[in-house]
């Protein structure tokens, strides 16, 4: 009983601290090994098999999602492997008629079909070019750093519902013809919430709700990080669209 | 779409999409700065789909689950419980059983006639009237119901408004239907009472000797006049009153009621044995005997008497 209750307050705390989430994951990988390989029938090999990450996902689910009412922990956390398992399989099932590029190729056992092949690309420049983004993430999780947030906090505090992100979109529009924002921004280390609103018509509680996000996006859109702008092709059509 | 991955971690990693959300997924051994097309992304928490107060939506069931059992019982009682009954006589006898809302629940043949007359009809769910329309067709085309025939609907219902409104809508549907095709006799009994109502349905070649009595109503309670004053006004008022009303058919210069003749039920009205026996021996002759055409014969002959009326012993 004292085990549940344990375990019970270890999960409510992996909730709210990804650091303690990844502590409590890695303290119970045997038990997520051992989920996966039911469904596997087979030992999973980390780093190899895509269906232990996918376990993994889930066993993070399964803490966020977790409460009382839903039964012991390891029980919902043991259905909801499996049924992510189950949905990521049928996903794949879809390829199955695919040849994987891993067989080999013809009676030459050691080349990968794969090997065979001539892509257009150039795989040097894509190395380079992923070097590049790298950097330049590297860089903004530093700048980010300043303004005591991470990127897992942003990726908590990301908006979910669409018409929340186009009210953001607005707000990051609005700072765009103003730069002066961007710059009050880096002098104070501090979002300009009451001025993005002002001028974007956007609602303070959103601002204030979504404050991360708006500081990573405000951030993305200062100096720099023309790589990761030039992946955001989007993030600007639906606001001029409206 | 394609995702940027932004950080990685054993459990996770974050991935940027092309429209500015910064998403959790599945470490499927990326690195950072990697494009990723088919990521396998976090799920929302479940829990905020199904807040909604468990109570609330218990209590809402709960709600529905009362008004579908009063509006159930309602439909329940107004269609699926047997209400009244018609009992349709020609020669066939039919009970008709209905529900309050006058709509045939069941239809049962009582005498092997009316079996027959059943053999492949399908009538539930039918209004009373459509059903009896249908089967007076029936009776015709099968030869129970002819020219100068007479149907009887016997009506039992356990309200008067019930009743008098089936009557005539019974009458008023059966002439309409058979008007200008036969003439035959209607007769309507309240099956508690005994009351009897006739009619006649008009046909064209008859219509203007008939027109004057289309209809003629005869209440055994009231029935102060007439036939039943002579016999035995003590008792068996019911067969007296069915007796009196087919009398009114007789005076019609119609050719055909042989059933129709007014001696046949009289007979057991005044009688001195059986079970509508007043206890008095009546030697002398009573009231119907001088109305009757064949008197005389038969004080004479009781042997060749077909409608053995008289118990002159």
């Amino acid at each position: 009983m004292r085990e549940g209750r344990d375990i019970i307050r270890q999960v409510e705390a992996a909730r709210d601290d990804m650091q303690a989430a990844d502590v409590f994951i890695r303290t119970y990988m045997p038990f997520i090994k051992a989920e996966t390989a039911k469904f596997l029938r087979r030992p999973p090999v980390e780093g190899h098999d895509d269906e232990l990450s996918i376990a993994m996902i889930a066993f993070h689910e399964a803490i966020c999602g977790y409460s009382s009412a839903r039964g012991a922990f390891f029980k919902y956390a043991a259905m909801l492997i499996k049924s992510r398992l189950i949905d990521y399989h049928r996903k794949e099932q879809r390829h199955s008629k695919v040849i994987s590029l891993e067989t080999p190729a013809g009676d030459d056992e050691e080349k990968a079909l794969g090997d065979t092949l001539s892509d257009g690309k150039d795989h040097s420049e894509e190395m380079t070019v992923r070097e590049a983004t790298r950097k330049e993430i590297e860089e903004l999780t530093e700048q980010m750093k300043e303004f005591g947030v991470s990127l897992t906090d942003v990726s908590d505090n990301c908006p979910k519902q669409e018409r929340t992100l186009n009210a953001c979109r607005k707000a990051l529009n609005y700072a765009r013809e103003n730069p002066e924002i961007f710059e009050e921004l880096l002098r104070t280390k501090r979002l300009p919430a009451a001025r993005l609103c002002q001028g974007s018509g956007a609602e303070r509680k959103t601002m204030e709700r979504h404050r991360k996000y708006m500081v990573a996006l405000l951030l993305i859109y200062t100096n720099g990080y023309e790589i990761i702008r030039g992946h955001l092709k989007q993030v600007m059509k639906g606001v001029t669209g409206r | 779409m394609s995702y940027i991955v932004m950080e990685c971690h054993s459990s996770y990693a974050i991935l940027l999409d092309e429209e500015g959300r910064f998403l959790k997924a599945a470490n499927l051994h990326y690195e950072v700065g990697q494009t990723v097309y088919d990521p396998v992304l976090m799920r929302d928490k479940p829990e905020k789909r199904f807040r909604p107060v468990r109570w609330v939506t218990g209590g809402a069931a709960a709600i529905a689950a009362c008004f579908l059992l009063v509006f159930g019982m309602n439909y329940y009682q107004g269609h699926m419980v047997s209400y009244s009954s018609i009992y349709l006589t020609i020669n066939p006898e039919v009970q008709m059983n209905l529900n309050r809302q006058g709509e045939v629940l069941e239809l049962i043949g009582t005498n092997e006639d009316g079996k027959i007359l059943l053999e492949g009809y399908e009538g539930k769910g039918k209004d009373k009237v459509t059903v009896t329309d249908e089967l007076i067709d029936r009776a015709i085309e099968m030869g129970f119901l002819s020219e100068g025939g007479q149907v009887s609907f016997s009506i039992d219902a356990p309200e008067e408004a019930v009743l008098s409104e089936y009557s005539k809508e019974l009458e008023s549907e059966v002439k309409r239907h058979l008007k200008n095709r036969l003439s035959i006799t209607i007769e309507i009994i309240d099956r508690q009472t005994g009351d009897t109502e006739t009619s006649t349905t008009e046909n064209p070649g008859q219509s203007e000797n008939r027109s004057s009595q289309a209809t003629q109503e005869t209440q055994s309670g009231e029935n102060s006049s007439g036939v039943s004053q002579e016999t035995g006004r003590e008792s068996g008022q019911e067969q007296q009153s069915s007796a009196v009303q087919q009398e009114t058919q007789a005076p019609q210069q119609q050719p055909q009621p042989q059933q129709v003749q007014p001696s046949e039920p009289a007979v057991y009205e005044d009688t001195d044995y059986g079970s509508d026996n007043d206890g008095i021996t009546d030697y002398n002759q009573t009231a119907p005997q001088s109305q009757m055409p064949q008197t005389s014969e038969e004080e004479e002959t009781d042997y060749e008497d077909d409608d053995d009326e008289e118990e002159d012993d």
